[in-house]
C-alpha cells in the first residue's frame, strides 16, 4: 500500500473506469458484472477501503471519504441505468404482442347506393311520413292511361309536351309511359276517396342531351278527398321542400298548364347554388323549377267516375334526376347511367 | 316565341318596364324565359361622318380618317378600305366596350394617335362576317347612339306559351294578357283602306265545301302590286322574331302572323285558275308540290285549297309552288281563315311538316279575327307599297263573333283554391279579361268568353283565371286533414328494396341504374348465349338509337356492360347490383313486367387482404350472397338445384333457387363466350332474383319453443362418397335421420389420391340436442350407427378410417 495521494489517484481512476463500464452495459448482467468489479462487496473500491488500516488517521479520513463518495456515485448511476435497461427490455418484450391497429381489418368496405335510388328513397320516405302510400304501375302503358284519361285528347297539341316512345303491339296503342301519372288513374279506378298516394318509377321520353335522358325517374303524388284545396297543396309541398332541401328556402308557385290539373302550378325553389342572386344553373333567374302540380281536373274525375262536385284533389310530380343533380351538384344527367364506380362511390 | 318590347308597346302603352313585363307575365303563367336588351355593347358607339380620308404615313394598309359626330372631330386610324369621305359610319368612342368584348382605348398606331374605332358589322355582332366597316344610310343623323339609329334600343322577350294558350302566340295576344294583369287597355291599329280597285266579286269567287274543317274563310284582293323588298323596319322585326324576309307581300303575311297570330296566305291571283277558290279534302290520295319544293303525298281527309284546275295549297300548313307570289306578281289574294285545329294537326303530323301557320292553327286561331287580319294586311301593304286594293271583301262563314257562356260560382272558386275571393274581385278580374258577366241567380253568374279564348269552356277554367290573376302568392298554406295512411303491397315492396339495398351495401356492392331498353341487335346476335326468345320480345317502335330498341328481357347485359366499362377504368374488384324491371310477352295477349334484382361479382373476396395473399371470389361467393340476401329478405326455405336453363351461365356452374316449388332466382359463373364478347378477363359470377316471387310470402311470425334444458353433444364423422353425391342431400338426410339431430353442417370437403379416384371425403359435424334427458354414450353411439347405415344405404357412403 502506498501513500494517501497514490490511493486517491487510484480511487479516481476506478471511479472513471466504473462509470465507463456502466455506460457500456447493454443489459442487466453487464451492469451487475460492472458493479461486482468496481463497487460491489468484493469490488476494487471495497478492497481499497478494507486496506486503509495501514494509513494515518488523517489519511484514512481523506481516503475513506473519497472512496465512499465514488462508491455512492457509481451506485446511483447503476440504479439509473438498471431502471432504463429494464424499461427497454420490457418494451422490447411486450412489443412482440402489440398489434398495428392501423392495418386494415377483415371486412367488406361498404358499397354505395346509386344517387337516383337514394334521392328517390328520400322523397318516398318524406311523403310516407306525411301520410302517403306507395303505388306502382307498368312501364309499358296503354295510351288510354298515359294520355286519354289524363285529359290529353287525341290530336291535342298538349301531347307534344312529351316526346313519346311507342311499343310494337297487336293489343292496341301501347307506349312507354311518359310520366308516372297513369298510376293516378289506375288507383282511382280501383278505389274510392280518400286517396293519398305517391307513384315512383322510371319514365321515358324521346329526348337526349345533358339535362334530358330518354329514361329518367319521377315521383308523382295524388290526394283526393272532400274539401281538398290548392292551399293544402301549397302547404304540403312547402313541407316537402323544407324536409328535402332544408329550412329557409323560399318557394314560388307560378301558374302553368298540365292537361290533367287545373288550376296548375309550377313550383320553383330559390336557387340552391347561388341563393337567388343568379347563376348559370338557374339561368340568372334566382329560381329553380322543381315540381309541377295542380288541382285534379274535373275531366280526369270524369274518367274514373268521381263526382267533382263532391270530391276535389291535387296532384304533383317531380323529376328525381333533377333533384339529385341539384342536391349533389351534378351537371350532366348522362353520368347517372354510366355506372362508373368512381362516380358511384362519391355518394 | 320572340316579341320585341317596342312592338308590344304599340298594342298596349304599358307603364311596366321590360323587366317588369317579364316578371308579371311569368307570374301569371305566361313564362318569359328571357328579356334581352338588344343594344347590349353599343354604349359609346355613335353615328359619325367621315370628313377626310387619307393615307397613314407609316403604314400602307392603314388609313387616317378625320370624322365628326356633329359636335366634335376625331382622328381615327382605320384598317378598312371600303369607306370614303362623306360616308356615315359607326364610331366607337374611347370607353366603348363592344359586343365582341373589345374595349376601345386611346391609342397610338404607327406613330399616329387614334381616338376611337370605326366598327364593322362583325365587330358589333350584327353579322357573322363583314367585308369592311359598316356604312349607314347617308340621311342618318350624326351623333346619335348607334342603338337608336338601328332601332336596337329595344328588348327582345322570349315567351314560352303552353299548349292551351294558342291565343297568346302573337303580339296582340301577349298584349291582351298583359292588359288582364295590369288593367291597362289594348289598342288595335286602325286599318284604313282606299278601295279604289275593282269590286272583289268581279275578280274571284270563293266556296267552302268542307265547312266543318273550315268554319270561316275571309279574303281581300290587291291589284297593281309591285313586289319588292319590304322596308328595313319590317325586315328587322321579322328577323328578330326568327322569320326570313322575302318580299313585301309575303313579309306582310308573316308580319301579321306574328302580330295578330293569324296565319295568312298570299296567292298570285293571276296564277289561280277560274279565278276561284274552294276549300275541301280530296277523296283520293294525290300528290302536291308545296312551295318548299317538295312533292307531298296527300291522303284523303287532308284539307286543301283548290282553284278551278286543281289544288293550290295545303290548308293552314303550306302553300303550293303553283300559286306562289313571285317578283312578277301584280295581283294578290290574301287568305285569312279559321281551320279546325285537330284536322290541321293531323295533316301537319302526317306530312312531317310543321310550320309557323300549322303551329298556330293547331292551338286555335281566333275565328273572330280573320277579317280584321285581312283588312290589316291590305292596309299595311298600302303603307309600304303602291297598291290598288279591290273594293270589298269575301267572308265565307262570317258574321258576329260567337261568345261562349260559362257558369261561374264565386263560392266554388273558394272551395277549390282554399281562399276567399270576393264577388267584386272576381268581377274586376273578368272585366280586365274582357269577359262580361251576368248574374243568373245569387252566387251564380254567366260569364261570356271571347272567341279567341279556346281554353275557357268550363267553370274550372274561370276559377283558374281568378286564381292566377289574383296571384298564387296570395293563396295561404294549409295542411290537408290527416288520415291513417294505407300500407299497400307497393309500400311493402319499397321496404323490401330498402332492405336489399342495405344488405348489398354492407356487402360492398355499388348500385347501378341502367336503361330499361337495350340493343335488340345485340340480344339477337347473342341470342343463344342470352336465352333470348324473339317471339316474346317487347320492342320500341320509334327508338332514339340502335341501342334502345328492345325492352330488356333480363338485367344481365346492363351489368356485364358496367363490369366491362369499370374494368377498363382499372377497377379490379367488381361488385355491382341493379334493381329494375325485365319485360316480355309471357302470354298471347299483353306483356309482362317483373321486378328483378341482379348482382355481378368478380375480383377479390375482400378488398384488403394483407396476410395470406388475396383470395378471388368463386361460385360459392355468389351462392352465399344470393342466398344470404334471400334469407335477409325473408324468403325460404331455399332449394338450389343444378340448372341448364340459363345459357348465360357455365354448364355445371349454374343453379336455380326454388322456394315453395317456385323458381325465385338463379346464379352461377358467367359463360366464357359472353365474357369474351364483353372483353372481361373473368371469372365473373352473376345472380338474378325475381323480387316479387321471392318475397311473396312474408316470413311468418316466430312462435316460441322452450329452450333446451340438457347439454348438446357434438359428433364429427368423415365419410367417403362417390364424387357426384350432392352434399346438400347428405346433410338433409343426416338432419332427418334422428329427432335428436338438431343441426348438421359440413366442415370439410376434399378429394385426392388418398381418397381414391371418383370419390370425395366429406366431414360432417352433428349437433345432438336431447329434449328430455342427458344423452348417454350408448344413445350417441346408436344415433351415430343409424346415420352411418343410412348414408351407406342411400349414397354408398362409408366411414373414413384415418
Ligand atoms: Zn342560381
Amino acid at each position: 500500500m502506498g501513500t494517501s495521494a497514490g490511493t486517491s489517484d487510484q480511487i479516481e481512476r476506478l471511479r472513471a473506469e466504473g462509470l465507463a463500464a456502466l455506460a457500456a452495459s447493454r443489459n442487466e448482467s453487464d451492469l451487475l458484472d460492472a458493479k461486482g468489479r468496481f463497487f460491489g462487496k468484493k469490488g476494487a473500491i471495497s478492497e481499497i477501503l478494507k486496506g486503509i488500516g495501514s494509513l494515518s488517521v488523517e489519511e484514512r479520513k481523506v481516503v475513506g471519504s473519497e472512496a465512499n463518495r465514488a462508491r455512492a456515485e457509481l451506485e446511483s448511476v447503476f440504479e439509473e441505468r438498471l431502471a432504463s435497461i429494464r424499461e427497454q427490455e420490457r418494451v422490447a418484450r411486450e412489443g412482440l404482442d402489440r398489434l398495428d391497429v392501423t392495418l386494415p381489418g377483415r371486412c367488406q368496405v361498404p358499397g354505395h347506393r346509386h344517387p337516383i335510388s337514394q334521392t328517390m328513397a328520400d322523397i318516398i320516405s318524406v311523403f310516407r311520413r306525411l301520410g302517403f302510400s306507395v303505388q306502382g304501375g307498368p312501364d309499358v302503358e296503354k295510351d288510354y292511361y298515359n294520355f286519354e284519361a289524363l285529359n290529353f285528347p287525341p290530336e291535342h297539341p298538349a301531347r307534344d309536351m312529351q316526346d313519346t316512345f311507342y311499343v310494337e303491339s297487336d293489343a292496341g296503342d301501347l307506349v312507354l309511359r311518359t310520366h308516372t301519372s297513369p298510376i293516378q288513374i289506375r288507383t282511382m279506378e280501383r278505389m274510392r276517396p280518400p286517396v293519398r298516394i305517391i307513384a315512383p318509377g322510371a319514365v321515358y321520353r324521346s329526348d337526349s342531351d345533358i339535362t334530358h335522358s330518354p329514361m329518367f325517374h319521377q315521383v308523382e303524388g295524388l290526394a283526393v278527398d272532400r274539401n281538398i284545396t290548392m292551399a293544402d297543396l301549397k302547404g304540403l309541398l312547402t313541407e316537402f321542400c323544407r324536409m328535402t332541401f332544408g329550412p329557409g328556402k323560399p318557394l314560388r308557385f307560378r301558374p302553368s298548364f298540365f292537361p290533367f290539373t287545373e288550376p296548375s302550378a309550377e313550383v320553383d325553389i330559390q336557387c340552391v347554388i347561388c341563393g337567388g342572386g343568379g347563376c348559370r344553373v338557374c339561368k340568372n333567374s334566382g329560381w329553380l323549377e322543381i315540381l309541377g302540380a295542380g288541382m285534379v281536373d274535373p275531366a280526369v274525375f270524369g274518367f274514373v267516375d268521381y263526382d267533382p262536385e263532391e270530391f276535389s284533389g291535387f296532384a304533383f310530380g317531380m323529376g328525381v334526376e333533377r333533384i339529385a343533380m341539384l342536391r349533389h351538384g351534378i351537371s350532366d344527367i348522362r353520368l347517372f347511367f354510366e355506372n362508373d364506380i368512381r362516380f358511384l362511390s362519391q355518394f | 316565341m320572340k316579341i320585341p318590347y317596342s312592338w308590344l308597346k304599340e298594342f298596349i302603352d304599358t307603364r311596366l318596364s321590360p323587366a317588369q313585363v317579364q316578371e308579371s307575365l311569368t307570374m301569371a303563367g305566361v313564362e318569359v324565359s328571357s328579356c334581352r336588351f338588344l343594344g347590349e355593347g353599343f354604349e359609346n358607339v355613335v353615328t359619325a361622318k367621315i370628313l377626310e380620308k387619307g393615307q397613314h404615313p407609316n403604314a400602307d394598309r392603314l388609313s387616317l380618317c378625320r370624322v365628326t359626330d356633329g359636335a366634335v372631330d376625331f382622328d381615327i386610324v382605320c384598317g378598312a378600305k371600303n369607306m370614303s369621305a362623306g360616308d356615315v359610319v359607326a364610331l366607337a368612342k374611347v370607353g366603348a366596350m363592344l359586343p365582341n368584348g373589345v374595349e376601345i382605348k386611346k391609342a397610338k398606331i404607327r406613330g399616329k394617335s387614334s381616338e376611337g374605332m370605326l366598327c364593322s358589322e362583325q365587330e358589333l355582332k350584327l353579322a357573322e362576317e363583314s367585308a369592311g366597316i359598316m356604312i349607314l344610310p347617308a340621311e342618318t343623323p350624326l351623333g346619335k347612339p348607334l342603338a337608336d339609329a338601328l332601332g336596337l334600343s329595344d328588348w327582345l322577350l322570349e315567351v314560352e306559351i303552353t299548349p292551351n294558350r294558342g291565343d297568346c302566340l302573337s303580339v296582340l295576344g301577349v298584349a291582351r294578357e298583359l292588359a288582364s294583369i295590369t288593367g291597362e287597355k289594348v289598342a288595335c291599329p286602325e286599318t284604313p283602306i282606299c278601295e279604289d280597285g275593282p269590286p272583289i266579286g268581279d275578280l274571284v269567287s270563293i266556296t267552302v265545301t268542307d265547312k266543318a274543317l273550315c268554319p270561316r274563310y275571309s279574303a281581300r284582293v290587291v291589284t297593281n302590286v309591285a313586289v319588292a323588298p319590304s322596308p328595313g323596319w319590317m325586315q328587322r322585326r321579322l328577323s328578330l322574331c326568327g322569320i326570313r324576309p322575302i318580299n313585301n307581300v309575303v313579309d306582310v303575311t308573316n308580319y301579321l302572323l306574328l302580330e295578330l297570330g293569324q296565319p295568312m296566305h298570299a296567292f298570285d291571283l293571276d296564277r289561280l285558275n277560274g279565278p276561284r277558290i274552294d276549300v275541301r279534302a280530296p277523296s283520293e290520295p294525290m300528290a302536291f308540290a308545296t312551295l318548299d319544293g317538295s312533292e307531298r303525298k296527300i291522303d284523303p281527309g287532308m284539307l286543301l285549297i283548290w282553284d278551278a284546275a286543281g289544288a293550290v295549297a295545303v290548308a293552314g300548313v303550306m302553300g303550293g309552288l303553283n300559286s306562289e307570289v313571285t317578283e312578277s306578281t301584280t295581283r294578290v289574294l290574301f287568305e285569312s281563315a279559321h281551320f279546325d285545329p285537330a284536322s290541321i294537326r293531323r295533316t301537319a303530323r302526317r306530312l312531317g311538316l310543321s310550320s309557323e301557320s300549322s303551329y298556330r292553327f293547331e292551338r286555335g286561331v281566333d275565328p273572330g279575327g280573320t277579317l280584321f287580319a285581312a283588312d290589316r294586311a291590305v292596309s299595311l301593304l298600302s303603307r309600304i307599297a303602291e297598291v290598288l286594293p279591290a273594293k270589298g271583301f269575301l267572308d265565307v262563314g262570317g258574321g258576329p263573333a260567337r261568345r261562349r257562356k260559362v257558369t261561374f260560382r264565386p263560392a266554388r272558386a273558394a272551395r277549390i283554391v282554399g281562399t276567399y275571393y270576393s264577388p267584386e274581385k272576381c268581377k274586376e278580374i273578368f272585366e280586365r279579361l274582357s269577359f262580361p258577366t251576368e248574374t243568373v241567380q245569387p252566387g251564380e253568374w254567366d260569364v261570356s268568353v271571347p272567341s279567341y279564348r279556346f281554353d275557357i269552356e268550363r267553370e274550372i277554367d274561370l276559377i283558374e283565371e281568378v286564381a292566377r290573376l289574383s296571384g298564387y302568392e296570395g293563396i295561404p298554406t294549409t295542411y290537408p286533414e290527416s288520415k291513417a295512411p294505407e300500407f299497400s303491397a307497393d309500400d311493402r315492396f319499397v321496404d323490401v328494396t330498402e332492405k336489399a339495398c342495405d344488405f348489398l351495401r354492407a356487402n360492398g356492392f355499388n348500385q347501378s341504374v341502367n336503361f330499361s331498353f337495350v340493343s335488340g341487335r345485340k340480344w339477337e346476335r347473342l341470342g343463344s348465349l342470352l336465352g333470348f326468345d324473339p317471339a316474346g320480345a317487347v320492342r320500341v317502335k320509334n327508338p332514339i338509337s340502335e341501342d334502345t330498341t328492345l325492352m330488356r328481357p333480363g338485367l344481365i347485359t346492363g351489368l356485364l356492360q358496367n363490369a366491362a366499362d369499370n374494368t377498363r377504368r382499372f377497377i379490379e374488384d367488381i361488385r355491382l347490383y341493379e334493381i329494375g324491371k325485365a319485360f316480355g310477352k309471357a302470354y298471347a295477349e299483353g306483356h309482362f313486367e317483373e321486378s328483378r334484382l341482379a348482382l355481378i361479382l368478380s375480383g377479390k373476396r375482400l378488398p384488403s387482404a394483407w396476410s395470406g395473399g388475396p383470395v378471388s371470389v368463386d361460385f360459392y361467393d355468389i351462392k352465399g350472397m344470393v342466398e344470404g340476401l334471400l334469407l335477409h329478405l325473408g324468403a325460404g326455405p331455399l332449394h338450389p338445384v343444378p340448372t341448364n336453363a340459363r345459357p348465360f351461365l357455365e354448364d355445371g356452374k349454374a343453379a336455380d333457387i326454388l322456394a315453395n316449388g317456385e323458381c325465385i332466382g338463379w346464379f352461377g359463373a358467367v359463360r366464357r363466350e359472353l365474357l369474351a364478347e364483353y372483353e372481361i378477363p373473368g371469372p365473373v359470377f352473376y345472380g338474378e332474383i325475381r323480387l316479387q316471387a321471392a318475397t311473396a310470402t312474408p316470413r311468418p311470425v316466430g312462435i316460441y319453443r322452450p329452450l333446451p334444458k340438457f347439454p348438446p353433444v357434438f359428433r364429427d364423422l368423415a365419410c367417403v362418397f362417390p364424387a357426384g353425391v350432392p352434399v346438400g342431400d347428405v346433410l338433409a338426410l343426416v338432419r332427418e335421420s334422428a329427432p335428436e339431430i338438431e343441426e348438421a353442417v359440413v366442415f370439410d370437403v376434399f378429394t385426392g389420391e388418398k381418397i381414391g379416384k371418383g370419390l370425395k371425403s366429406v366431414g360432417i359435424r352433428m349437433k345432438l340436442q336431447p329434449s328430455d334427458k342427458t344423452l348417454t354414450d350408448a344413445d350417441v353411439h346408436s344415433i351415430h350407427t343409424k346415420v352411418v347405415d343410412l348414408l351407406e344405404n342411400r349414397f354408398g357412403g362409408r366411414i373414413r378410417t384415418a
